[in-house]
């Protein structure tokens, strides 16, 4: 080789090296040329490297550095920079793609050459290394000019194949690739420079597209388009685009197509959705971040809007009958919100696999639809009744064991959803003692049953006084037992005719008014010949007679033919009296009785005015007035012997919800109490949302009624105020 | 103990001479007899008679705060009747045993009612005092006659809006808790109401009179009073 250090003048040395960069770049344009052997390439390293060691101002390294830039920029400007800027779209991109393959050639060998510098002279001026001044060169003078036009041509690609048009993916990588490259490193310049156009793109497209898709497609036909549209994407990434922006896009694109139209997609079809079209939106939605989320708020609204709807439906039709008639809606609305709600359970499990969202959701929606008023009654009140309906005679008697105990299910079900269930319960209760007491329970069993149930759901306190009332008629009826005996061993106590009592412990059983009827002396004798017997079984107990709650059997001497009746105790102690006189006024039967207006004219008008005319009413007209006078009426008859003649209920509505009132200060006394005596001293805040939540089993209290207790727990000592700290309370033993 | 003024300390001095007792007994003896003064002659208390005698004595309208908090320094237990036990405490904590110093010592009174932490405790006391006894709560009447007094003092603007309010929406007797959180809401709650916190502890009243002022416009919030400022 020989090698000799000589001494080397930059020009001439230079010129050496232009040779060798000359034909470089004629390789490089695919000319004829033999490729760099061995030698050429060390005969050019070694100038630089003589170039390099030269002494003092001889030392070439600073002007060599420069010359490498220079080199690469010259080339850029006169040869590259012409060759893409007469180009366009895809084939613009095809010539980048070849001129930075080449620049990364010709840095690789220009570097080779130039190496020395590399070693030495960038470490000794803390300079740019070769490459990276070499990849700079492209970036500043081609990157920086190009890369807008570079980013819409891919874009446009981008969009043409969504569209089903066939392109170069390889073409579209390499192209993509390059944002990659001019990051050096980092990722930013594909971020800021492509990434971020990409999501915008693809978010409009995916935004017409879904705008239109959703107008015309049913629900099956969206999802599976959007399902293609995913694994597109997806494919997409994976073949061209980097993969950090995997998720980005796809986000992207499950948020235009599924978020954005959701409600209008859940709800299109009209026909109503099917199963496994629900099950395909779960799976879909599963994936996306909130997505079960808001797809279940859709299922919530729809479904309150559904129960609302039958709400509605049943408030008008109950508005409609007349307002004597007892209300029978509740026997078409309960069985239909029980169907609303096993539907969508259905849905719930099967389909959403009973995620806890949809759980939360349909207990939302039924909290919501379940404490509905009706036609002024309560959802509480509501399906009280029902309740009473399926237990009583005449109620459900064509139904099968089976059926009737699922329907107590769902009534146990639907309670759970009430918040007021001290109101249910008062109602219920009160239903109850009808039912115990005029003899109209089916099956005891039934009756035990939804007991059970009751008590399971909601604790034992619940149903205590229910159960107790149960036992109480169990127990009245040995009673029985033993006054009949009594009446058989004092014979002229007997009161001539057949009397049976019920005795009812107070506690248990509803409250009601007890008027103070002049009952007429036959039933006088009953109740004074009771009383005696009571008084020899039990000390210490005072009998109160419930009169509203009796029943009387009376022989009606009718001219065509006898006739029983079966009256209230109240209505039987009218017609006694014209045992005594032919014809009676108003004023003088309310005198002779002891009672109010409102009682005698309810009294009359189910004698006189109603179905069974047993009294004559002078004026006869259709109502009761304070004028009218009454008489016998002989004539009176009817197809059977023994007819039942109804007194229409007092609506007591208004006082079982005041009942219930009052119980429930009752009951957060207790609860206030309760918690103060575990936790000695709390802060305001906890006590009250403590209490709320203590008696959120049966009803939601009312803030300020808490409050007022608090206070009133105060003044009786039961607890204090801490004297520093005015929001802590004390519990005082 | 006492720094007796020049005629006085004579006085004891005569009354010691005289008697041959110790300056101790001496004064005790004094406060005996401005005690039998006062007294009722059918009872061991002072009565309403004696109240007003006294009233006379010293000077001071017995409608005057200042018999309240005289009333505290006794420690008494009901208004219009001292004991005799509260009559001595009483003297014994102003250091009174003469009519002349139970005269000098009524501008001291007045200016305990100006004393933050006294004034708290002469307003708690009030409400065990101004009520009947073996009553849990107070009168409303009375309640809003001592409010009146008191917030004369204390300066609270709403005082009178509460008193309306009281009298229309409650009409019932005033407890205890709310008697002395009520202080505590002219104390930190300001007149516009702006830091009054609806969920904190306060009374079920306090929050209705809250309510009272919002329903009846007499407090608007900070914005439209800026908006009515502006006209």
């Amino acid at each position: 080789m020989g090698q000799e250090s000589k001494f080397i003048e930059f020009d001439q040395g230079w010129a050496d090296m232009q040779k060798g960069i000359s034909k470089l770049k004629r390789l490089l344009a695919g000319e004829a040329e033999t490729p760099f052997s061995t030698r050429e390439y060390m005969t050019l390293y070694t100038t630089i490297y003589n170039m390099c060691i030269q002494k003092g101002p001889y030392d070439h390294s600073e002007q060599l550095y420069n010359k490498y830039k220079e080199t690469l920029e010259e080339y850029i400007t006169s040869t590259v920079l012409p060759s893409l800027e007469e180009k366009h779209d895809k084939f613009m991109l095809k010539e980048l793609v070849q001129r930075w393959l080449n620049h990364k050639l010709m840095v690789k060998w220009l570097v080779r050459f130039f190496h020395y510098l590399d070693r030495y002279f960038i470490n000794r001026r803390s300079l740019p290394a070769l490459n990276v001044v070499g990849l700079n060169c492209f970036r500043v003078l081609v990157y920086e000019e190009m890369h807008a036009k570079v980013k819409d041509a891919v874009l446009v690609l981008i969009d043409e194949e969504r569209e089903g048009e066939q392109i170069d993916r390889t073409l579209l990588k390499n192209s993509v690739a390059i944002f990659v490259d001019m990051g050096m490193g980092e990722m930013n310049r594909y971020q800021n420079d492509f990434e971020v156009y990409l999501l915008q793109g693809t978010t409009s497209y995916y935004s017409r597209k879904a705008a239109k898709w959703i107008g015309e497609d049913t629900c099956p036909d969206y999802l599976l388009k959007s399902e293609e549209c995913l694994k597109k994407e997806a494919d997409r990434v994976y073949n061209y685009l980097h993969l950090t922006s995997e998720t980005k896009l796809i986000e992207k694109v499950q948020h235009e197509l599924l978020v954005v139209h959701i409600t209008q997609l859940l709800e299109n079809d009209h026909s109503g959705i099917k199963m496994d079209v629900l099950c395909r939106i779960y799976l879909l939605y599963n994936k996306i971040s909130q997505g079960l989320k808001l797809v279940a708020n859709v299922f919530k609204q729809h479904v309150t809007a559904e129960g609302t709807a039958l709400v509605q439906q049943a408030d008008a039709a109950a508005s409609n009958q007349a307002s004597n008639a007892p209300s029978g809606h509740e026997q078409v609305f309960i069985p239909k919100i029980t169907e609303l709600h096993d539907k969508y359970m259905t849905y719930l499990n099967s389909c959403f696999q009973g995620h806890s969202q949809f759980q939360q959701a349909l207990k939302g929606a039924f909290e919501v639809i379940c404490n509905k008023t009706v036609n002024g009654s309560p959802g509480a009140e509501i399906l009280a009744s029902f309740a009473d309906h399926v237990l009583r005679k005449g109620g459900s008697e064509k139904l099968g064991d089976d059926d009737i105990e699922e329907r107590l299910e769902k009534i146990v079900k639907l309670l759970d959803y009430l918040i007021d269930k001290d109101v249910f319960a008062e109602f219920y209760r009160k239903k109850l003692a009808r039912r115990l007491l005029f003899d109209r329970i089916t099956n005891d069993d039934h009756e035990r049953s939804i007991l059970s149930k009751l008590k399971l759901q909601c604790g034992a306190l619940f149903t205590s006084k229910m159960e107790g009332m149960v036992t109480d008629v169990v127990l009245a009826k040995e009673n029985q037992a033993s006054f009949q005996e009594y009446l058989r061993n004092n014979p002229d106590v007997h009161p001539g005719f057949d009397f049976t009592a019920t005795v009812l412990t107070t506690g248990f059983w509803p409250s009601y008014k007890s008027l103070d009827i002049i009952l007429p002396t036959e039933l006088v004798k009953c109740v004074e010949v009771f009383k005696g017997f009571y008084e020899k079984k039990t000390k210490h107990r005072k009998l109160t007679w419930i009169h509203s709650l009796g029943t009387c059997h009376i022989n009606g001497k009718f001219e065509p033919k006898q006739i029983e009746l079966i009256v209230s105790i109240y209505q039987a102690s009218v017609l006694l009296l014209f045992n005594e006189s032919g014809r009676l006024s108003y004023s003088e039967i309310l005198s002779q009785l002891n009672l109010t207006h409102e009682d005698t004219t309810r009294l009359l008008h189910s004698l006189s005015c109603a179905k069974y005319k047993i009294l004559n009413k002078e004026p006869s007209s259709k109502s009761i007035s304070q004028s009218d006078t009454f008489e016998f009426n002989p004539k009176f008859t009817d197809k059977l012997r023994r007819i039942k003649v109804p007194l229409p209920p007092v609506d007591d509505k208004k006082k079982i919800v005041e009942d219930v009132g009052k119980d429930r200060v009752y009951a957060i006394d207790a609860a206030v109490v309760r918690i103060m005596k575990s936790r000695k001293v709390i802060p305001h805040q906890q006590l009250i949302s403590e209490t709320v939540e203590q008696l959120s089993r049966t009803f939601k209290p009312d803030i300020k009624a808490i409050k007022k207790r608090i206070e009133d727990l105060i003044t009786r000592d039961y607890m204090e105020r801490d004297p520093d700290q005015p929001t802590m309370f004390r519990y005082l033993a | 103990m006492h720094k007796l003024g020049r005629s006085h300390r004579d006085k004891v001095q005569q009354f010691m001479t005289i008697t041959g007792a110790s300056e101790k007994a001496a004064l005790q003896a004094l406060k005996a007899n401005l005690y039998k003064r006062y007294k009722d002659p059918y009872t061991d208390m002072i009565l309403v008679d004696g109240i007003t005698l006294l009233c006379n004595d010293i000077q001071v309208d017995p409608q005057d705060i200042v018999m309240l908090v005289l009333s505290w320094h006794m420690k008494a237990s009901t208004m219009c009747e001292y004991s005799k036990q509260e009559f001595f405490t009483g003297l014994q904590a102003l250091g009174i045993d003469s009519l002349g110093k139970f005269r000098e010592r009524i501008p001291f009174m007045r200016s305990e009612l100006k004393d933050e932490q006294k004034f708290g405790e002469i307003y708690n006391f009030a409400f065990g005092w101004a009520k009947e006894k073996g009553q849990k709560s107070l009168a409303l009447d009375t309640a809003i006659g001592m409010w009146q007094l008191l917030f004369a003092e204390k300066q609270w603007p709403l005082v009178d809006h509460w008193c309306q309010f009281l009298q229309a929406r409650h009409n019932k007797a005033i407890s205890r808790d709310t008697w002395s959180q009520l202080l505590e809401f002219a104390r930190t709650v300001d007149t516009s109401l702006s830091n009054y916190d609806a969920e904190g502890a306060w009374p079920y009243l306090i929050d209705e009179f809250v309510e009272y002022l919002n329903e009846n416009g007499i407090i608007s919030n900070a914005q439209s009073m800026t908006d009515w400022s502006k006209k």
